[in-house]
Parts: structure tokens; C-alpha cells; sequence
């Protein structure tokens, strides 16, 4: 009774920060092709859902900021001046003790100017005191290597991955302080999100469209919750967009995974569903286009129930976050290049 | 024979003899036994040919009948519905008759249900192998299918407990208890699953709960209980010594009944936290029952282990039935969480517990009862064929337990560590390995198959000596008692 209790009146929500609901409903052609999924007994071997083993926390420093420390000094080579915040030079040095930090030398040009005359003197004191205490407390600190300027020098820039949240918090005050702009960012870890297979494990909303919620027990395949946002690198024989006409060729990558999974995979013991194939153009109209097997000469027709499957397959995507689950913000976290799904009439 | 297991000999004036008892049940136990033992050939005849799709893609290529995906669900379906339940109504009824004492009256009609039962189970395995399963584990029969199922369980059941109110020997001996627990438990199980979710169809992944759920109590509560129901009555009748420990019997029978049925989701995923943490831990708990339960039973048979298993071959499949009972409470319990996650390691507590513990203690019950019915003798006509069924139905549940098992042990690993290859180290690995060594020609999910196979025959053997005593029965006028 107590799931029941819990989880029978979930329905598709409203997402937060956003006119969109979700999970959204599954275009008709895909609705079909889950009735297909389950009919060939699909999740037989093939499981949806991701597992998240823990997650981590990490750093992001997005702008310099403007403290009463930043000053506008040009560039290495005279280029254009960037600002530099030293007060966020000397919080990064104190958070990352593996870090150098370089001196800054005086510009020539602005050896006229007394106030950053004064401000860089007093910067050139507070890293000796920094480094008098380093030996202090017993931190050795590397004489040459990447420092601190290079890290505040490419924004955004991740400060520190896969730590603690302690740790995270910690950093984004001290950054904060500084008068910068950071972000605790957070990583989804686990074998499964590694593989690609999703960017958050899976939750309870993630099901409320579907009946019968086709969960799966074995994995003799590769998970498929995700299958939509999986990069083709991510694949079990990885492959390439040759055009950027994504949304098409990954429908026909799929068609011909159906048609033959060995023309892809090699060692794949995915059953063919040849079956869902015409050798001969169908007399009806709707024949849809032929799809071409690599290896192989003839075109076979796609029926309405391969196109169907695909249809559905390409609705199964876990790059939403949700409350209970959220998904990284990062750009480079998420899985780039994820196709859309055809929507078809 | 003495029945040991009645507390009291005291005789009713009016108590039908055992002769009596036996002709009144005969038809309906013959019945239900020999279409369970054809359901166990033909479902295990799927289970071979689906196992053989794991490794070798390209078998039966081309229908989508015989695809794994509605293969392996058919063989599943078709060996729970077919040969496990209803051989669990065969031994319940004839426990009921002979530990009763009581005569079961119209058994043709009973028959009749037993024979809807069939037709269900055929139009089941059928609509999946046609695409119309559920996609429900263990309740992947289409909702038309499983109508009449319950129709005719109805009937068998109201029977039953009909029979067992009118019983002569008032005092409940421990396998009826078991056996009136699963009558009961079934149908509970059964409507409330069908009806959650082919009928009123609960949101979302409640759906995998209920039929978790529904499967847990299956296997750990009514076939496990039949089971037990099969050794608590024929050990201390083999040993010839009353039963040791009755006390701790009746604390593992309640024990089972109120934790067995919580477990079973302790792998289900996108579920709040709790549910398989609480599932885990009654993973655990039912060790106390099952450990109670046998350890009475071992107090029985005390000493007398080897010679019984010489004399005896119901009591071979016995000792074989409670060690595997208590071994797949154990790996469940150690090995049932996330680490064996979405492995073959949990296919494998399936099998073991049809097969195995359910399957091994049915094949030696009927083993007693079937000769007891027809010839009136004690043992089947064929002892070679007796032993073949023994040997071979042992090697293929090892096998087929061992095989799966290892494979999942394999996956696992893989599953769990992102610098293996899930293809190559995982899939193909499982199939193709054996220990250390690379084996392209037997690995541990070719030693399935084998299992299986093996199993197969044991079926086939058993079928062809229950036909054997049938027609020295028919030979011999019906052994004069009809």
C-alpha cells in the first residue's frame, strides 16, 4: 500500500523555472512503437533505467568580478587590458595550494599611475605572506607549473571537480568573497552515466506516461533510457554524424541496428527483427523511404512497426533535471549533439 | 504403512480408509500431475531453445514467435503456471485427501476445472509467444489468458478447502498448513495483481512494485510453501520418526508468512530509496524461518541421512530440494542487492526456485504418489527411469542454477566497473568463459543450455514412466480398486 501511497498519484508536472511539463507526452507514431517494445519482449534483455552510484560537487568560477582590487592591466604582448582581480588571485592561491601564483610586474605603461602602483606593491606583499605561511602550515607549494593567473585567466573555469560538497562550498565562498562569480557545480557519477547511457539516475517521473512501465531486469543490452541522448561515440561500436542532418541518421542508424545488429556491432546478440522489414516496395503508399543496409545491395522498406520502435526509442531521453534528480548545468557535462526526436504526423 | 504425521491414530468409525481416499482422489491428482509434468517438458523445451538466442543470435532468425523476447517469457510463464502450479494442486489435494483422510467428492468436476486450467495456460503461453504479453515478469499472461485461470483456480481451491473442512482427522498436521497457506495466499496475490495492473493499471513504476511483489510471494511464499508442505510430509515419513521439533516448526510457518513476501524488490531501480532497503532487509530476516524450518527437519532425519537417501529416491530429491532451498535464501540475501543488479544472478533465483526447489520436491513427491494411485505400488514401474529422472533433473538444475549464476557473477563485474567493455567483457564474455579460461565452445551460459537440456530429459523420463504405470493400471483393470 505505502508505494501507492506515495507514488500512484504522480502525473506529468510542470518542471521548475519553466512553461514546460514534463514527462511530455509521447507523439502518436512513438505511443505505438511502445506497444511494439513490449509485444517483442524487448525488455528481455534490455533494462531502463540508470543507476547513480554518488554524486560530487565542484567549483565554477564564471567572472572575474569587480572588487576594489581589480585593476585593468594589458595583456601579455600589449594586448587588449584585462581586468585582474587580485583579491580572487589570492583566494584561488589559498584554495588550491597546488597552484603557482606568478607575480604581477608592473606594466610600463602605467608606472605613472600611483594607486596600481600602490595595489600591486601591497599584491606583491600579500603573496610573500601567503607563501611564509605555506611553509608555515607545511604546504609545499610548486615553484613552476600552472598557476592561478592561467586558471582565473580562461573563464569559465572549473576551480575544483569531484569533491566533497564541504569542499565546494568552501571554494565558492572564498571565490564569492573575492568579490567573483562562482557556482557550486555538482557531477552525476556511476558506471552507467559514464557509459553515456544518461546524464541522472532515473526516478519515479520518469515513467508516469508509460503502461506498462517496461523497467526491465537483465541487462544482456546496453540500458536504453537514454538511448535519444546517447553520443555515437558512446555506442558499442562508436560511430560519427557524417552530416548534420542528426535527427535523420541516427533514426537510420537504429532501422538498420533493427534490420541486422551485427552489421553495426559485430559481437552484438541483439536477434535480428528483420521481420519489421519489406524486401520489396510495398503497394501502398505510405511505403516510406527505403532504407539502405551497408554491406548489402538491395534497399529493404521499413514497415510501420520498425518505424514505430525507432519512433519510441528516440523518445527515450533522461537530460531533464527534475527536483529529486537534477542534471549537471555545464555544457560539457551534459552529452553534446543530442538529436531531437522526429516528431512525425 | 503407519502415518506418522497424524498426532492422534485415533480412528474415526466413520473415517474412509486409505484405500478409499486414494480412489476418490485418483483421477484428479493423475490429471493434474501428468499435465504438470508436459507443461514442465514443453516449458523447459522453450526455456533450451531461448537460452541458445543468448549466445547465438542468429537461432531461429526470422519469426518474431520465437524470438527471445517472447520466448524466454513463454518457457517462464509456461513452467510457472503449467508445471509449478499446477503440481502444487495435485500435492495439495492429495495432502489434503490422505492427511485429512477425507474423501473428495465429484472428482471428475474437479477435473473439469483442472482441464480450464490447461486450456488457460495454453492460450497464455500462446498469447505471448503471439506478442500479447504483459510485459510483466512472472505475469506476462494477457488479461484473456488470465480470466480463466482464475475461473478455474476458483474451482480448484473452493474444492479443496471444501475438502479440507469435512477432513475426518481434525488435528492440521504442518503440510497442510502450508497447503492451506498457499490456497489461500494464491488467489490474494494473483486478483490483486491482475487487477492493479491489467485492469485498473496503477501509475508508473508502482506498476513494477506490485509485480515484484507479486513474484516474491509466488515463489517464496506459495511455491517455497508447497515445498516445504512435500518435505514436511514425506521426511518424517521416510526416517519413520515423528516430527522433532513441532514448536519451531510452527514459528518458521508464521515467521514465513509474515516476512517472505516483503523481499523481492531489493534490485527494482527509479523507486524511492526505501522500498528495495526495506526489501534487502527481509532478504535477510527470512533466513530466520527458512533456518528454523529446516533445522526441525533436520533434527528429524538425524542420523539416519545416509541410509535414507540409499533406501529411497523421493528422499534423494529432498535432500536436494531443502539444500537448495536454503542456498537461494542465502545467495538472495548476501548477493541479492545492488551489486548483482540487472545480472543473470537474479534470472537465476527464478529458475532455482521453479526448478529446484519447487521442482525437485514436486518430481519426488509424484514420484511416491503417482505408483500409489495407479499400480498400488510403491515405486514406478521403470526404476532405470526413476534414476534418470533423479540424475538428470539434478545436473540440469545444477546447471542450469550454476550457469546462470556465474554469468551473472560476470556481468556484474563488468556492470559495475566503466574501463570493461559491456559488450566483449560482459556479454560475450558470459557465454564464452569458463572460470579463467576463454572457451568459445562452453561457457557458463552454454552450461545453461545444457542444464536445461538435461532437465528436459528428466521430464521426458518422468512423463514416460508416469505413462508406463498408467497402462499397467489400464492393463490391470484400474489395479481393481475402480
Amino acid at each position: 500500500m505505502a508505494p501507492q501511497l506515495q507514488l500512484g498519484a504522480l502525473a506529468p508536472g510542470p518542471l521548475p523555472n519553466s512553461t514546460e511539463v514534463y514527462p511530455p507526452t509521447r507523439p502518436g507514431l512513438a505511443a505505438q512503437g511502445a506497444e511494439v517494445y513490449r509485444s517483442l519482449g524487448c525488455a528481455q534483455c534490455h533494462t531502463r533505467a540508470v543507476r547513480q552510484t554518488q554524486a560530487l560537487y565542484g567549483a565554477r568560477l564564471n567572472e572575474v568580478g569587480n572588487s576594489p582590487n581589480t585593476l585593468l592591466l594589458p595583456g601579455l604582448g600589449g594586448s587588449d587590458p584585462k581586468p585582474v582581480n587580485l583579491d580572487l588571485l589570492l583566494a584561488l592561491a589559498t584554495i588550491r595550494p597546488d597552484l603557482t601564483i606568478a607575480p604581477l610586474p608592473l606594466p610600463p605603461a602605467l608606472v605613472g599611475d600611483t594607486n596600481i602602483v600602490a595595489r600591486l606593491k601591497q599584491f606583491a606583499d600579500n603573496v610573500a605572506l601567503l607563501k611564509r605561511n605555506d611553509t608555515k602550515v607545511g604546504i609545499n607549494r610548486p615553484t613552476s607549473g600552472p598557476s592561478v593567473n592561467d586558471l582565473a585567466g580562461k573563464l569559465p573555469a572549473a576551480v575544483f571537480e569531484r569533491v566533497s560538497i564541504e569542499a565546494g562550498e568552501r571554494a565558492v565562498k572564498y571565490l564569492s568573497d573575492a568579490g567573483a562569480k562562482a557556482e557550486l557545480t555538482f557531477y552525476n557519477l556511476g558506471p552507467d552515466i559514464e557509459r553515456g547511457w544518461g546524464a541522472r539516475r532515473t526516478v519515479a517521473q520518469d515513467y508516469v506516461n508509460d503502461s506498462p512501465v517496461l523497467l526491465g531486469s537483465v541487462r544482456v543490452g546496453p540500458d536504453l533510457a537514454s538511448l535519444a541522448t546517447r553520443a555515437p561515440e558512446k555506442f558499442a561500436a562508436p560511430w560519427k554524424f557524417a552530416s548534420t542532418n542528426t535527427a535523420a541518421e541516427f533514426e537510420r542508424h537504429l532501422l538498420v541496428h533493427l534490420y541486422n545488429p551485427r552489421v553495426l556491432a559485430k559481437d552484438s546478440t541483439c536477434p535480428s527483427a528483420g521481420y519489421l522489414f519489406n524486401k520489396q516496395k510495398p503497394e501502398i503508399r505510405a511505403a516510406g523511404e527505403p532504407l539502405t543496409v551497408p554491406g548489402t545491395d538491395a534497399p529493404v522498406f521499413p514497415k510501420h512497426e520498425a518505424r514505430a520502435l525507432v519512433a519510441y526509442l528516440l523518445t527515450q531521453r533522461v537530460d531533464t533535471g527534475v527536483a529529486e534528480a537534477p542534471v549537471p548545468s555545464a555544457p560539457k557535462a551534459v552529452p553534446a549533439a543530442a538529436p531531437k526526436a522526429p516528431m512525425k504526423p | 504403512m503407519t502415518i506418522t504425521q497424524s498426532s492422534s491414530q485415533s480412528a474415526y468409525s466413520s473415517a474412509p480408509t486409505a484405500a478409499q481416499v486414494e480412489s476418490a482422489c485418483r483421477f484428479p491428482v493423475l490429471f493434474l500431475a501428468f499435465s504438470g509434468g508436459a507443461w514442465l517438458f514443453a516449458g523447459l523445451t522453450l526455456a533450451a531453445l531461448a537460452s541458445v538466442q543468448l549466445y547465438n543470435p542468429t537461432f531461429l532468425e526470422g519469426c518474431p514467435w520465437v524470438t527471445y523476447g517472447r520466448l524466454r517469457p513463454a518457457a517462464v510463464n509456461a513452467l510457472t503456471y503449467g508445471f509449478a502450479l499446477q503440481s502444487a494442486f495435485a500435492l495439495a489435494l492429495w495432502f489434503i485427501a490422505r492427511l485429512g483422510r477425507v474423501e473428495l467428492s465429484s472428482p471428475l468436476g474437479l477435473a473439469v476445472a483442472a482441464k480450464f486450467w490447461n486450456v488457460g495456460v495454453t492460450v497464455g503461453v500462446l498469447g505471448i509467444l503471439a506478442g500479447d504479453a504483459s510485459g510483466h515478469d512472472l505475469l506476462e499472461f494477457p488479461l484473456y489468458a488470465s480470466l480463466p485461470l482464475i475461473a478455474s483456480y476458483v474451482c480448484i481451491a473452493a474444492w479443496a478447502l471444501l475438502a479440507l473442512h469435512r477432513r475426518a482427522e481434525r488435528e492440521m498436521y504442518v503440510s497442510l498448513w502450508f497447503v492451506g497457506a498457499g490456497l489461500l495466499w494464491f488467489p490474494w496475490i494473483f486478483a490483486t495483481a491482475q487487477s492493479l495492473l491489467l485492469g485498473w493499471q496503477v501509475t508508473g513504476v508502482v506498476q513494477a512494485v506490485v509485480a515484484g511483489w507479486f513474484g516474491q510471494n509466488l515463489l517464496q511464499i506459495v511455491l517455497t510453501g508447497s515445498a516445504l508442505a512435500v518435505l514436511f510430509y514425506f521426511v518424517p515419513k521416510i526416517v519413520n520418526r515423528p516430527l522433532a521439533n513441532p514448536g519451531l516448526t510452527r514459528a518458521g510457518f508464521w515467521l514465513l508468512l509474515l516476512i517472505g513476501g516483503w523481499g523481492g524488490l531489493a534490485q527494482l531501480a527509479s523507486v524511492p530509496a526505501w522500498i528495495p532497503a526495506v526489501s534487502g532487509a527481509a532478504n535477510f530476516l527470512v533466513l530466520v524461518p527458512v533456518a528454523s524450518l529446516l533445522v526441525s527437519l533436520w533434527q528429524t532425519v538425524d542420523g539416519k541421512v545416509v541410509e535414507a537417501w540409499r533406501a529411497n529416491v523421493t528422499f534423494r530429491f529432498l535432500l536436494v530440494a531443502a539444500g537448495l532451498l536454503l542456498l537461494s535464501v542465502l545467495r538472495t540475501a548476501f548477493l541479492g542487492g545492488q551489486s548483482t543488479q540487472y545480472t543473470f544472478f537474479a534470472t537465476a533465483r527464478t529458475d532455482i526456485v521453479l526448478l529446484g526447489v519447487f521442482g525437485l520436491s514436486a518430481l519426488g513427491a509424484l514420484l511416491h504418489i503417482v505408483p500409489r494411485l495407479t499400480t498400488g505400488e510403491d515405486e514406478l514401474p521403470s526404476v532405470g527411469l526413476t534414476d534418470l529422472v533423479f540424475w538428470t533433473s539434478l545436473l540440469g538444475v545444477v546447471g542450469v542454477a550454476a550457469g546462470y549464476s556465474l554469468a551473472g557473477l560476470v556481468q556484474a563485474d563488468v556492470n559495475m566497473n566503466v574501463t570493461r567493455d559491456f559488450l566483449k567483457d560482459g556479454i560475450v564474455a558470459s557465454a564464452e568463459r569458463w572460470m579463467e579460461l576463454n572457451l568459445s565452445a562452453f561457457g557458463y551460459l552454454k552450461l545453461v543450455t545444457a542444464g536445461y537440456a538435461a532437465l528436459t530429459v528428466a521430464a521426458l523420463a518422468f512423463l514416460a514412466n508416469f505413462g508406463l504405470a498408467v497402462r499397467r493400471c489400464f492393463v490391470a483393470c484400474c489395479g481393481g480398486a475402480r
